[in-house]
This record gives structure tokens, sequence and C-alpha cells, in this order.
């Protein structure tokens, strides 16, 4: 092995001051003193409430996009759409990358970010490792930055109200729960930092 | 004055995928020992990649403000409409809230992400020791608040999939949509390819 963990040291990773390892703080978190970025967070969160979350944001996940997002009726005729339909609308007119790009942001990165999630920690829970774990864990760190649902969420409103000046609009179960997903998906990340991760899974190593 | 130990004065290097310490050794391809990402001392081509970045980003935000980003399609005409012209729309039908906060996310935060880049940049390169902890906290501010644009892409893909009622009126996605979504992306990628620790590197006297 080329290289070796240091744990004596904290090394600020926006400013790259050297700092002494102290324990974590209970809560609140502890912060460079040069640049003042977050050196430290509390890791005490517990598994089982992460797995909580990540167990209500899928159940979320699918209602939103299994129900209508909004219906809206003009001239006597109706329409909706789902979360998956918004992104179908760019490619219906041939903008493909458009679709690519709402479709990562509001269904691939936030399904990716929990099914990785629960891959990784049921097993750690039972004190075992799951199947390529150290790859999946990294995708879920660089995969939840492509998450835009509380972007989504604004957008949402900002075509309603222009819808509502012509038109009928109700929405839809998804709305709601699309909204819930959103506070769920950034409770998620906020128990979930990589160092806390890390914390279960070296723990359930020992 | 004395220099602030640094992880690059100690030989040590952070990773930025798992955060973990890691004793640098003299290796082409090193890689953290804890999650396998590659590590780097700092993010290799960050200054040239950023610029390119930047400079696409600065060029598409031209035709993202002339082209229409939708056109409404009625029985009578077709109706075409730029990210400002959708803003004054909102601000007419009376809703001023949503209409300033998609001014502030569509055209003020683009272009100040633009210029924001730039000014780091610029004096990352010329190692300028000036404020640093300002532009340091630019960079996070730019950072945290680059996914916000992507507000009106969301706003127009409702907006396209809803409207296609026959015989009433029907939206078409404009290229200005695409040239707009493209900004957003370009100045997204910029800031996680700039190496914040270039604002804090002094030069070294060996």
């Amino acid at each position: 092995m080329g290289s070796m963990h240091e744990p004596s040291v904290i090394v600020c990773p926006a400013c790259d001051l050297a700092h002494r390892f102290t324990a974590a703080p209970a809560s609140g978190r502890r912060q460079c003193v040069r640049c003042r970025a977050p050196l430290q967070r509390r890791e005490n969160a517990s598994i089982d409430t992460a797995l909580a979350f990540a167990v209500c944001a899928l159940v979320l996940l699918v209602l939103s996009n299994a129900y209508p997002l909004v219906a809206m009726q003009v001239n006597g005729s109706s329409r909706d759409t789902t979360l998956i339909g918004a992104a179908l609308g760019f490619y219906a007119q041939g903008f493909e990358s458009l679709a690519a790009l709402v479709f990562t942001t509001t269904v691939v990165a936030p399904l990716l970010q929990i099914v990785t999630l629960l891959y990784v920690l049921i097993p750690v829970r039972q004190r075992r490792r799951a199947f390529g774990e150290i790859t999946v864990l990294r995708l879920l760190m660089r995969v939840r930055t492509w998450n835009f649902m509380e972007v989504f969420m604004l957008g949402a409103i900002v075509a309603l109200v222009r819808l509502s000046n012509f038109a009928h609009i109700a929405p839809g179960i998804a709305l709601w729960s699309c909204g819930l997903l959103m506070l769920c998906l950034s409770a998620l990340s906020a128990l979930t930092s990589p160092e806390q991760l890390w914390r279960w899974v070296e723990r359930s190593r020992e | 004055m004395t220099r602030p130990a640094t992880g690059r004065s100690l030989g040590l290097l952070v990773c930025l995928d798992c955060r973990a310490t890691v004793r640098g050794v003299q290796a082409a391809h090193l890689r953290c020992p804890r999650c396998h990402a590659a590590l780097h001392e700092r993010k290799p081509h960050s200054l040239a990649l950023t610029a390119v970045l930047v400079a696409s980003a600065a060029v598409l935000y031209i035709p993202a403000n002339l082209l229409p980003v939708m056109i409404t399609r009625t029985i009578f005409d077709d109706e075409p409409d730029t990210i400002m012209s959708g803003v004054l729309v909102l601000l007419h039908s009376g809703s001023w809230p949503i209409a300033l906060l998609v001014f502030i996310a569509s055209i003020v935060v683009p272009l100040l992400k633009i210029l924001a880049l730039g000014v780091l940049l610029y004096t990352a390169w010329r190692g300028s020791p000036r404020r640093r902890l300002q532009r340091s906290e630019l960079y996070r501010m730019v950072e945290f608040i680059g996914r916000w644009s992507m507000l009106d892409i969301y706003a127009v893909s409702l907006l396209a999939t809803l409207v296609q009622v026959q015989s009433f009126a029907s939206v078409i996605v404009g290229w200005g949509a695409w040239a707009f979504a493209a900004v957003v992306v370009l100045t997204l990628l910029a800031a996680r390819t700039f190496d914040e620790r270039l604002l804090w590197d002094t030069p070294q006297h060996d």
C-alpha cells in the first residue's frame, strides 16, 4: 500500500490548513479557523433514523411518479402530468438533452441517492458488507449533488402561477408527495455526511 | 511571519470524496485508502478547465437571454417568450413575488455567477493575497446558489407538457431554453472544477 490513513490531523478541504484532530462535536459543527468552511460535523446520528428517512423517501418517490403532479382543465378538456411526464414533455418536442437533464435531476439522482444508501446501510446495520460497498458509497457521494428536487418544486409553483391565469389548475397527490420527498431528501443528506457514513461503515468492520 | 501548517507543507492530502486525511507519497496515481477515489494535491488542471467552462457559459448567456425559451401557439398567433418577457408576464398577472424570484434566479444569478467565477479565476491565477476570506465565501455562495437557476427550465418543462390543448393553445420549447440550461450546467461544472484551495496557496520559497 502506497499510502496510509492519518487520523491525528484534519486538513481543511477548502483551504488546506491543517488542524489537530479532536472528537467530532456533539452538536453543530467545527469550522476551519482560517476560511470558516465546515471542518467536522456531528457524527452521532442513528443508522436507524437514516434508514427510516430513506424508506420514507422511496415510498414518496414512487407516489410522485405514480400519481399526477397537476391537472389542468381548459375548454372542457383536461390534461395532467406526473413527475416523469415533465421530462417527457421536452423529449416529445425533440429536446432530448433537456429531457435527460430534467429526468436526471428529478428522478434518477433522488432514486440513486435512496437506493445506494439502503444498499450499503442495511448490511452495515447487521455488521455485514454489501458487495461493492466502497464503489457504491462513492457513487452516492457524487450522485446526490445532482438532486435538484427543491428547485423543481419552486419551478412547479412558477408554472402553476403562470397557468392559473387562463386555466383551472388542480394540484395532484404527487405535488404534495414531491414536497415531502424534498424535505425527506434534505434530512437524509444532512444525516449522512461523508464523515458519518464512513464512521458507520468503519464501526461495522471492527 | 511564520507560515501556517497546511496539508501541502506537512505532506498530507485530503480526500474530497470521503474526507480522509492521507499521508501523500510520491506516486503517479494515488488513490484514497478508504474510498479508493483518485487523490490529488489540487484538482488537476483546475484553472484551465474552469476558464473554458466559464467562457463557454458567458458566450451562451447571450442566446439564452435573446432567444425565446418557449413559444405559446394559439389559433390567433405565435407568442414567443424570452426569460425576461416571462418575468414581465408574471409581473403583469399580479404575482410580483414570483416575478422577483424568477428574475433573481434566472437573470441575476447566472450573470453574477459568471462574473464571480471570472474574478475568482483571475485572482487565483495571479495568486493574489488580498481578501482571501471574502473570496472563499464568494466561492461557497456561487456553489450554493448555482442549482436554483434551473427553476425556469423546470417551469418550461411543465408548461410544455401540460399546455398541449388541441385548437386552444400549445407551448413549444424554444432554443433559448437549451442555451439557458447549458449556461446553468456549464457554471455548475465550472464551480466544481475550481479548486478553492488555490485562493489560499502561497508561493513556495524553499
